[in-house]
């Protein structure tokens, strides 16, 4: 390459540092938000968590080795900062133990006679994400990374530092709930007759 | 592969987290057995739709802005 050629680069190592982070942490930042708000609950606190998680992870940026998993990479420090801050100061009790909402779960396969009839495609978003949000803690994290994040079983072992056998449970546990409340609503809302054969 | 096997590894199959081996074998089983092909459909339509519904969301520009303005303003 002619060495006098205008080759656009950054005016100062702070310039390509921010640059890199652009380029690699911003793409995340609705995955980042999405997960906040599904851990908070509360679009306020959603915004708080992933604006502290951004400035987390630009300090931190030196300790991100390249090419490796960026998304899981931002999760890690956003769950951290939920778990050590947001949590700790709200403390906010779970909604349920967590066998209490497992006896809760038993899916009515009976009242899917017709499993073409598919009733959670007549579901609305609003009742989905409630659905979503009233899961114990510890299910809902593993659903939203795995199910709506799509990480695979051994990031999401990761981001949650649990063994990926826990991932497959809670994964396991969790859908089973979700599609349990979503058939009860389902029921209330007309859309099928309980205990149809 | 029996029907019992096959939904022991119905989410492992569904999140193609199988080594290809034993994936064949589910699929084996799923085209053999239709019951269990239609059970696997509906858990897999389940997932797509929890998947596709959650995840219109995203950042709210103004947040966007907000923490650009923080990194690399401030």
């Amino acid at each position: 390459m002619d060495p006098a050629s205008p080759v656009p680069r950054p005016a100062s190592p702070d310039g390509a540092r921010r640059a890199r982070f652009e380029r690699e942490m911003l793409p995340h930042l609705d995955a980042l938000y999405r997960v906040a708000l599904r851990l908070t609950r509360r679009p306020a606190d959603a915004d708080d968590l992933v604006q502290e998680t951004m400035l987390k992870a630009y300090r931190g940026f030196d300790g991100f080795t390249p090419g490796t998993n960026a998304k899981g990479w931002l999760l890690t420090i956003l769950r951290h900062a939920f778990i050590n801050e947001y949590r700790r100061r709200s403390r906010r009790p779970e909604t349920m133990d967590l066998d209490t909402a497992e006896a809760l779960a038993a899916f009515p396969e009976e009242g899917l006679a017709d499993p073409r009839e598919r009733f959670f495609d007549r579901i609305v978003d609003e009742a989905l994400l409630r659905a979503v949000d009233e899961l114990p803690e510890a299910f809902r994290e593993a659903v939203v990374l795995s199910d709506i994040e799509g990480l695979n079983y051994q990031e999401t072992a990761r981001v949650l530092a649990v063994p990926v056998g826990t991932v497959k449970s809670r994964l396991f546990r969790g859908r089973r709930l979700l599609k349990a409340r979503l058939y009860r609503y389902a029921v209330e809302m007309g859309y099928v007759k309980k205990g149809v054969t | 592969m029996n029907c019992q096997e096959a939904l022991h590894h119905l989410y492992e199959f569904l999140d193609r987290e199988m080594t290809p081996d034993d994936e064949r074998r589910v699929r084996e089983h799923l085209t053999a057995c239709p019951p269990c092909g239609e059970q696997f459909d509906v858990e897999e339509a389940f997932l797509r739709f929890v998947e596709a519904r959650c995840r219109a969301q995203g950042a709210p520009p103004e947040l966007r802005r907000r923490i650009l303005h923080d990194l690399f303003d401030a």
